[in-house]
């Protein structure tokens, strides 16, 4: 896009590629992306039930198997208490096969658990205490039996062999708890640390996703204000991709493009219609000024007519040569007028501001001469170029100075003077000052509202303020306005020089 | 009466005087022609003519000033005031500064002529623009 901000109403190849372009883009919606940012909440919270799950079902799997062990323990206590009580009042032997028989078969049925808590090497020795010590208690049963007669000699020998593996399998059994018992506690420690662990991962989470849908839904936001408040300057440059995704926000950037396409439409048909009010002033005038170079077609033609027969043949000629002459001023005065009313696309050009002035207030000559009023031109030859359009900037001039002319007494004197904006460099500034009564400082803030008139019923429409700040501002310019009733009004119309680089490239 | 017919013509169209010199020539009037109304103003103080002819409507000095100008130096002077635009208010106004008569441009050389035959009625020159008209083919 070469100078968008100059064309009032973009083209519409422009706008429909720009359109394009913005609905081209994989759909990724402000829904999917709350949808998926809540998937991954949901996730989160699924993965943190089934570790508490996976967690939980160890610990019932521990505990069952710390019971096994808590049992185990208990029944070799009690072979070991009716032991004691054997050896002492030689009872309960019975008792004690019972138990160790328990204690292995509880060994028996939990042996993987067992596994995991004890060592292979452990396990087999506490395995071979308990075969031990079984197979002594039953050499003890057999003693009773066959009551030999050195029962008292071999049974205090088996004794001392069945405490040390009694004390042995005690010993283990009691290791076999702990460990298991130990093992719990780590796990129920673990699950301790999960809900905590959560409460950090769901922070994370929440921060990231507050902070990625701030910026998924406040960036385009502040675009969009950024666009409304350039559509207020009057710059209709249409919305551009700025992002990978289409959402919401592009179906709104393309309602936008198409409001300020109508919105731009809308302001053509205010200049033209406008321009027309001023062809209507400007027409009368002119209407004057015809009166002139007719009047003297007329008297030339007449007195031509009533003295062919005795003029001479210079004479003649002199006469012919002024009705040819007078016949090109009438057309010269015609054709200024029409090609200022020309109805015609906006074309950007390079302009020379000092002949657009010298020509837009040639338009106003009559108005000018019907005034009375002095006009005193100061343009600098050497004043940079000003990119835009000729025939809406001559629009802008010619209705700042039609104004002032409204604003002068008989007399009173406009001055039309240019500068290369000392103030606001790479500005070509134009003032249009008049000694008139001034604007009462009342009205001051709505001069450029639309309809807004201070000029009698069907004298002024409102629009001529409004449609020209409407027209330098889509030029990139602004206009200022001073004012006082001791000293008059002057409007100064700043446009960008155009041999400012980049100038007419708006980044979109 | 055998005074001729004094005119001066202000017109800052060059045109103008130079086809209204012969043509109110050829009805018998001295007539002088001006462009400006500087030249013209003071030529009217080295000469009282009979019918001025002035454009109301010039770039210096509008045409009322100089017929308050000829009304003050000698009211018995026709003043003839040529309109681009006639605006009531302007007709008015000129009327009541004792403007003799107008005439809207673009006129052709026969209507001055019967207008300022008219005029050089009122100040008695009978015959003298009448007689010759008729030379028109």
């Amino acid at each position: 896009m070469a100078e968008p901000s100059l064309t009032g109403a973009p083209e519409p190849g422009e706008v429909s590629s720009a359109e394009k372009a913005l609905l081209q883009r994989p759909s990724f919606g402000i829904r999917a992306r709350l949808a998926l940012g809540f998937l991954a909440f949901f996730l989160l919270a699924a993965a943190v039930t089934a570790a508490a799950w996976i967690m939980l079902s160890r610990l019932e799997v521990r505990l069952k198997f710390l019971e096994v062990a808590d049992r185990y323990t208990l029944e070799i206590q009690q072979a070991r208490r009716f032991e004691k009580n054997y050896f002492l009042y030689g009872t309960n032997l019975q008792d004690v096969q019972e138990h160790v028989a328990n204690a292995r078969k509880l060994l028996g049925s939990s042996e993987a658990e067992v596994f995991k808590v004890l060592s292979a090497a452990d396990l087999r020795r506490m395995r071979d205490h308990l075969d031990r010590y079984e197979a002594l208690i039953q050499s003890l049963v057999e003693m009773e039996k066959n009551a030999p007669a050195d029962r008292a000699a071999k049974q205090a020998a088996v004794e001392v062999e069945v405490r040390a593996h009694g004390s042995q399998m005690v010993s283990f059994a009691m290791e076999l708890s702990q460990k298991e018992r130990n093992s719990v506690n780590q796990t129920l420690a673990l699950f301790k640390r999960l809900p905590v662990a959560f409460l950090i991962v769901l922070l994370l989470l929440v921060a990231f996703i507050v902070n990625f849908l701030a910026r998924q839904m406040l960036g385009p936001l502040s675009r969009l204000m950024a666009t409304a408040q350039r559509i207020a300057t009057g710059d209709f440059t249409p919305i551009t991709p700025a992002r990978k995704y289409r959402d919401e926000f592009s179906d709104l950037a393309v309602a936008l493009n198409t409001m300020m396409r109508e919105v731009a439409h809308r302001q053509e048909i205010l200049v033209q219609s406008h321009k027309l009010r001023a062809v209507g002033t400007l027409t009368a005038g002119v209407a004057h000024e015809l009166n002139n170079p007719i009047n003297n077609i007329m008297l030339t033609a007449e007195m031509l007519k009533e003295d062919y027969t005795t003029l001479s043949d210079a004479e003649r000629l002199e006469m012919v040569d002024d009705l040819v002459g007078e016949a090109g001023r009438s057309q010269k005065i015609v054709r200024n007028l029409l090609d200022f009313a020309r109805e015609g696309e906006m074309e950007t050009e390079s302009l020379d501001m000092a002949e657009l002035l010298r020509r837009t207030a040639g338009l106003a000559a009559n108005q000018i001469k019907l005034t009375g009023a002095k006009i005193l031109m100061d343009i600098p030859e050497n004043l940079p170029p000003v990119y835009g359009d000729k025939q809406s900037l001559s629009q802008v001039f010619l209705n700042l100075l039609l104004n002032a002319l409204d604003a002068v007494q008989k007399g009173g004197s406009v001055r039309i003077s240019a500068g290369g904006g000392k103030e606001d460099p790479g500005y070509v500034s134009v003032r249009v000052s008049d000694d008139g009564h001034g604007i009462p400082p009342h009205v001051l803030p709505y001069i450029f509202d639309p309809f807004f008139t201070t000029k009698s019923k069907g004298k002024g429409t409102g629009l001529g303020l409004s449609v020209s700040l409407g027209i330098v501002r889509q030029h990139g310019g602004d206009i200022r306005v001073q004012s006082s009733p001791q000293e008059g009004t002057t409007f100064t119309v700043l446009l960008p020089a155009a041999m400012v680089p980049g100038l007419g490239e708006r980044p979109c | 009466m055998d005074e001729r017919l004094s005119v001066l013509v202000l017109d800052d169209e060059p045109i103008v005087g130079r086809r209204l010199q012969p043509a109110l020539a050829k009805i018998g009037c001295d007539v002088e022609i001006f462009e400006a109304p500087g030249p013209a103003l003071e030529r009217l103080k080295e000469k009282a003519f009979h019918i001025v002819v002035t454009d109301i409507r010039m770039d210096d000095m509008d045409g009322i000033e100089v017929l308050e100008r000829v009304m003050e130096r000698n009211p018995e002077t026709r003043v003839i005031m040529i309109t681009g635009y006639a605006t009531v208010e302007m007709a008015r106004e000129a009327e009541a500064k004792g403007a003799f008569d107008f005439i809207a441009k673009p006129f052709k050389p026969q209507e001055l002529r019967d207008v300022i035959a008219k005029a050089a009625d009122s100040l008695g020159f009978h015959g003298v623009a009448h007689a010759a008209v008729p030379d028109v083919p």
